[in-house]
């Protein structure tokens, strides 16, 4: 048996991937992050209001999700029941945040691991959802304008006009990239060159969170974290490893069952459930922006000075969950999972984490791509 | 310093070196939609944002044409990558990020084709081949306590803050891209759990800091070309930030400066002042005391900003303004320096933040209190 290590990078940080082989198929694998900086330490004694601008910063590409879970946490906690507009156009903004991620992680990480190609479509594509969510909250990315009680902005009627005309023009663009059928010429061409059936995982699902269209299939009170040898800590569910992700939370779409009942827990179902979600975060969306009422409240001042909460959002990669104490309005304790944690856990050969489970028994050549799959992201990980 | 015919000289000999390119700038301009006549308006625009004289603009497109003979490397320390986000995706294809694209980017991880053991070797490479030749753009902290190892990067896990010394000694120019490499940025906030600090303080070598979390892609190709055209480092503050950006305060441009003037504040969120955009000063907003060009220039091409958006500016391009900034939704005059965090940074508070114009401007907010009792 032979152990190689492999550097994975390009993931939004740096993974370090250990591979024990027989010949060239992997045995198992080890997966190590080495990176700290310990947002959570910053946090304490700190007002809970600072939280809405530090936790941003744990992520530079899905920043937005820790945004709204940090709002939601102090609401959860401060018993804050925020009006139905406010709610709505925060649901918009994580809504487009999955959107350029996933289209960001097709054409940039996933693809120019196998082969060439032009991204430049998908990069335009990007910046013009970023703008919409600049319209809303101020900047993209990085902006502070979901606070605990609300939002900060005031958009007018003639906003909500363009916003909505937006959504539907970037809506029919995302056609050329997979249709409301399922039909992608791109990730066609991703598969000429690479098996659909490899890197099936363990078939063990979990959604946590419960906003967009989302639902939850398990309670966040039985989530536990265990330390490893690297700086990552591994995200279980009672004890067990889960796949969180795209996957997990559509695996009830009908067009993306026919995939799954075909290709199970593959990379090909997994990259098409990403792809897949976008169109219907679109249609989601479109259809949420019309039952905006301009005259509510933008925002509700808190009252209470103390609490404690725990909550859990769909952010691009999985279930993020945020977890709060609050004494006097500052932070006594702060706690944040990633999804990252939960796929790319580090588990023994008895107990594997997903991206372990998908790894084992394939042929090591297509290790970076099957790591790749899971939409790492090693920044979040080492908040 | 502003003589043309020295620069045209500069850039005459930047011409005869190889370029990496495969084409020309104005071909891959034109391929994406963009005229020359688009091209010309930017040099002139770019050349008024560098505080040049307006007849440098054709000067400054010919240093952009030239952009790829000049090797860059780009490191990624602690950080949360947002700054790359920013720039190199988000924006895009802004003729800035078209430029930014068509710089020769000897090694960048996030862009870069290469990934894995292959993309170290070329940065091995890079280094030694354009040694005392290369500018170097650093984006993330750099964490100090227990010798680095709260950072490794590579397959021989060497810690971040040798690779940033290392690539440092042999760099023409070094560029700090974000508050992080400027200054250590979040992580380096209260209690520094890593001790991380900003380049400069690890290299002994001037570093040039563009602050910003994230900093726009205006400022940031500036800085780039400001090195290119004049072979030098642009004219700094005192902490080391091109004056070119950070010259004026957001508060001096800013698109609500007339309600402060005029006393109008919003004292909630949410209240009839917010809907009729009223100053932010009394719920955070560190514009009087940020140096910095986002009421300028906004973000997503130019499409928004923090303020625009109702919230106050938390004044991320200034150092240690995680601490000294906090809270970031009360005005600073209430800043009560009880924690101990708060203790650490009050010296350089007084210092660098609280000068007679913060004082005044306190005082000015507190009067118009008086004008217009809290509830």
């Amino acid at each position: 048996m032979k152990i190689t290590k492999k550097i994975i990078t390009k993931i939004e940080g740096e993974a370090t991937l250990k591979l024990h082989k027989n010949q060239n198929i992997i045995e198992f694998a080890e997966i190590e992050f080495w990176q700290y900086r310990g947002i959570e330490d910053f946090l304490k004694n700190r007002h809970y209001n600072d939280a809405s601008v530090i936790n941003p910063r744990v992520c530079g590409i899905c920043g937005h999700s820790h945004l709204i879970a940090t709002a939601e946490v102090i609401e959860n906690a401060l018993k804050i029941k925020i009006t139905k507009k406010a709610k709505i156009l925060r649901e918009i903004t994580v809504g487009l945040e999955i959107i350029q991620n996933h289209i960001k992680w097709f054409y940039l990480t996933l693809f120019p691991s196998i082969k060439d190609i032009d991204y430049f479509k998908a990069l335009e594509f990007s910046r013009d959802i970023a703008k919409i969510i600049a319209l809303i909250a101020g900047q993209f990315p990085h902006n502070s304008y979901a606070i605990a009680g609300g939002i900060t902005s005031d958009l007018t009627n003639l906003e909500i006009i363009k916003i909505k005309n937006f959504l539907l023009k970037m809506f029919e663009r995302y056609q050329e990239i997979m249709n409301i059928e399922g039909y992608s010429k791109d990730l066609e061409i991703l598969f000429e060159d690479i098996p659909k059936n490899i890197g099936k995982s363990l078939n063990k699902f979990l959604v946590l969170g419960n906003n967009l269209f989302f639902r939850a299939n398990g309670e966040i009170k039985f989530v536990n974290e265990e330390k490893t040898s690297s700086f990552n800590k591994n995200a279980l569910y009672n004890d067990k490893f889960y796949e969180v992700g795209p996957l997990a939370r559509n695996l009830k779409n009908p067009l993306i069952n026919k995939i799954y009942e075909e290709h199970k827990d593959s990379v090909y179902t997994r990259i098409f459930a990403r792809l897949y979600e976008v169109n219907l975060i679109f249609e989601y969306l479109i259809k949420e922006i019309d039952k905006i009422d301009i005259n509510e409240k933008n925002f509700i001042k808190p009252r209470n000075k103390n609490g404690k909460g725990k909550i859990s959002i769909e952010a691009p990669r999985g279930s993020l969950i945020h977890e709060i104490e609050i004494e006097n309005e500052k932070i006594k304790k702060y706690n944040i999972i990633v999804p990252t944690q939960f796929n790319l856990a580090n588990g023994n050969k008895q107990n594997l984490s997903p991206a372990q489970a998908a790894l084992i028994n394939e042929d090591e050549k297509y290790a970076d791509f099957i790591f790749k799959c899971f939409d790492i992201c090693a920044i979040c990980v080492s908040h | 310093m502003l003589d043309v015919q020295k620069v045209k000289q500069r850039i005459a000999e930047l011409r005869k070196l190889p370029g990496i390119a495969s084409k020309p700038l104005s071909e891959i301009l034109e391929e994406n939609g963009f005229t020359r006549r688009d091209f010309l308006k930017w040099s002139g625009t770019m050349a008024v944002a560098l505080g040049l004289p307006a007849s440098f603009a054709p000067v400054v497109a010919e240093a952009a044409e030239v952009s790829d003979r000049l090797p860059v490397i780009w490191l990624h320390l602690a950080e949360c990558t947002g700054c790359s986000e920013s720039l190199l995706r988000t924006d895009a294809p802004t003729i800035d990020n078209l430029i930014f694209n068509y710089i020769n980017l000897e090694y960048h991880d996030t862009i870069m084709a290469a990934a894995g053991w292959q993309a170290e070797q070329n940065f091995e490479e890079a280094v030694k081949k354009f040694k005392g030749r290369y500018i170097l753009c650093v984006e993330g902290g750099v964490p100090t306590k227990d010798n680095g190892d709260f950072l490794t990067i590579g397959p021989e896990a060497e810690t971040g803050l040798e690779k940033v010394r290392r690539t440092a000694k042999d760099a023409k120019a070094i560029i700090s891209v974000g508050t992080c490499s400027s200054f250590g940025g979040i992580q380096a906030a209260y209690p520094n759990p890593t001790g991380a600090v900003g380049v400069h303080k690890v290299v002994n070598k001037q570093v040039i800091n563009v602050p910003g979390c994230p900093p726009s892609d205006r400022n940031i190709v500036g800085t780039i070309m400001y090195v290119i055209l004049f072979g030098q480092l642009p004219a700094v503050d005192n902490f080391n930030r091109p004056k070119f950006a950070y010259g004026l305060r957001i508060h001096d441009l800013c698109e609500r400066r007339g309600h402060f003037d005029a006393g109008e504040f919003v004292e909630e969120f949410g209240s009839q002042e917010a809907m009729n955009g009223f100053c932010l000063y009394k719920v955070g907003c560190k514009g009087p005391y940020t140096f910095n060009n986002c009421s300028r220039e906004r973000f997503n091409q130019h499409t928004s900003w923090p303020v625009q958006a109702g919230h106050g500016c938390i004044g991320c391009s200034e150092p240690d303004f995680w601490d000294s900034m906090a809270p970031y939704e009360e005005p600073l005059a209430n800043h009560k320096f009880e924690s101990v965090s708060a203790d650490a940074t009050a010296d350089k508070v007084g210092i660098t933040i609280l000068t007679i114009a913060g004082v005044a401007i306190a005082a000015h907010a507190a009067i118009s209190a008086i004008k217009n009792p809290k509830e």
